[in-house]
């Protein structure tokens, strides 16, 4: 009896994940322009590094 | 704003300031540093056989095919992404503005994670090798490997769910994305493999490789370069929107490269073609990348001169432009031609995991270990020397193995010259090779005897 071949059940786990992640990545994408990264707002997170301490004096880029 | 702090500081923190734990990422940090060192002396050898392949050859767990895999792993598994989740437990908290979710199953992820190094030293110097690239350590390895994976990211995805921000840093992006990919690629190649055969095993074995470095080690590494290079320069990023389409194209375009590594292979065309053109693609998240962080440095370069963390993180992007250059232009069918298989490889490679994300790693080590321990760093002029020696040591590593490789492969599109023939030129190319990684060695046992004296030692505090 020839050996059972989990090829193609293993290239299709891998489309799996491939499409997961491809789905994932559109939702979240499209997501992030509805939370507003995109807006006016979208360099607000850019300063949140600087919270911590306050003695920093930002410099302006 | 609430000011943030390590336990360490806590004698100067102000009533109402957070204070950090960072139990978890002194662990990492210290396991990963002396990785660094172990492996290092593994990398010397594995250099010094090139010159000398006798050397050592008569002990079976010190031959060439044990010495590779485990400096190959331990590099990637032991000191890199160790070093990289140990930075990630100590700025998610902070870009959060909350405590770790769990400091009890970071510190069990930690020690998990070292049996899980230590089984791999065991495991592939004995020989138990399933014989793929990256994907070398036995099943029962990659089962514990998926659990601290997801330990690492329960632990970060509940932080981050628990933010005091509704927007995120891009840092915080990077870090998710490496959760959610690491996942995916790590389960195809490590156990998607275990039951393909033939041309299917190995194209999806470069998938796994490719994506290891694209979808690994590259989102985890940024994350970490747009967090310290803004805060080692004290300047806030050029532009967060940017960042995000260097994120998105990153996603959308990594994940289908990993063919180009069977150019010329049995493999069908469509697919070989599809692979070229994703990676010519990927030269728009690398320069949405470098743009940014470069536009970040604007009129702040003088600070290179005082700072090691910031010459190793800058140093770092330019490495980062050249290693995703290189990657695009050896994907087109007639450079590869020449270059696969050859030590140009290699010596890409290096650029890309030492020269570009080992320096982030670094230099994130260098500002976080003094405020972990709340002490000043041992010794700046031996972090200038370290930074120094690796760069030096590194710049002859990778542009000997580039000029070498472009011989070797013109030798071996020769078929009058016989394959020996090729081997033995290449012998002052090793011999360069191996005085490089001696520098290159060099620099990290500076690094790892600073970051160790600085943890362990008996200094003054480091100033706010």
């Amino acid at each position: 009896m020839a050996p059972t071949d989990y090829t193609y059940p293993s290239v299709y786990f891998a489309y799996l994940f491939f499409f997961l992640s491809f789905a994932l990545a559109v939702y979240f994408c499209f997501r992030s322009r509805k939370d507003g990264y995109w807006g006016e707002k979208g360099e607000d997170a850019k300063y949140h590094l600087f919270e911590e301490d306050d003695d920093t004096h930002r410099r302006t880029p | 704003m609430q000011l943030q702090f390590s336990r360490a500081e806590v004698a100067k923190a102000p009533e109402g300031a957070l204070i950090h734990d960072d139990a978890t990422a002194k662990w990492f940090l210290v396991s990963s540093v002396a990785y660094f060192f172990i492996v290092g002396i593994i990398a010397v050898t594995i250099a010094a056989k090139f010159v000398w392949p006798d050397l050592m050859g008569t002990m079976s767990w010190l031959t060439y095919g044990r010495l590779r895999p485990l400096h190959v792993n331990g590099m990637l598994f032991g000191w890199l992404l160790a070093a990289d989740m140990g930075l990630a437990y100590y700025v998610i908290p902070r870009l959060c503005g909350v405590k770790l979710w769990s400091e009890k199953l970071g510190l069990a992820t930690a020690a998990l994670w070292n049996v899980i190094i230590l089984g791999a030293v065991v495991t592939l110097l004995a020989g138990q090798n399933q014989g793929w690239e990256y994907a070398e350590l036995p099943w029962y390895l990659d089962v514990l490997v998926v659990i601290a994976w997801i330990m690492f990211g329960v632990n970060v995805l509940m932080t981050v769910a628990s933010r005091k921000h509704q927007a995120m840093y891009v840092t915080i992006w990077y870090t998710m994305g490496c959760i959610l990919w690491t996942a995916f690629v790590y389960l195809t190649g490590n156990f998607a493999t275990l039951f393909t055969t033939g041309t299917n095993q190995a194209n999806l074995n470069w998938m796994y490789v490719h994506n290891a470095v694209g979808l690994i080690f590259t989102p985890i590494g940024l994350a970490i370069a747009y967090y310290f290079i803004p805060r080692a320069s004290n300047t806030p990023l050029h532009s967060h929107k940017l960042s995000m389409v260097g994120f998105w194209s990153l996603a959308f375009v990594y994940v289908w490269t990993g063919a180009h590594h069977m150019l010329h292979g049995p493999i069908s065309q469509w697919l070989q073609t599809i692979a070229i053109a994703f990676s010519l693609m990927l030269l728009i998240p690398v320069w949405a990348v470098v743009y940014n962080l470069f536009a970040t440095m604007k009129g702040q370069w003088h600070q290179l001169r005082e700072s090691v963390p910031l010459k190793f993180l800058m140093s770092g992007v330019v490495f980062y432009l050249l290693t995703c250059f290189q990657g695009p232009m050896h994907s087109l069918r007639t450079v590869n031609a020449i270059v696969s298989k050859t030590d140009w490889i290699p010596g890409h490679a290096h650029m890309a995991v030492l020269g570009c994300f080992s320096f982030f790693a670094i230099a994130g080590t260098y500002v976080a270990v003094p405020k972990i321990w709340g002490k000043a760093l041992h010794s700046q002029s031996l972090a200038n020397w370290s930074y120094w020696m690796l760069m030096i040591g590194g710049l002859g590593f990778f542009t000997t193995l580039w000029l070498g490789g472009f011989w070797q492969g013109w030798q071996w599109n020769n078929v009058s010259i016989p394959f020996i023939d090729t081997v033995i030129a290449l012998k002052p190319i090793w011999i360069v090779r191996f005085v490089s990684g001696i520098m290159m060695f060099a620099g990290i046992v500076f690094f790892a005897y600073n970051i160790m004296a600085t943890a362990l030692g008996d200094h003054e505090e480091a100033a706010v």
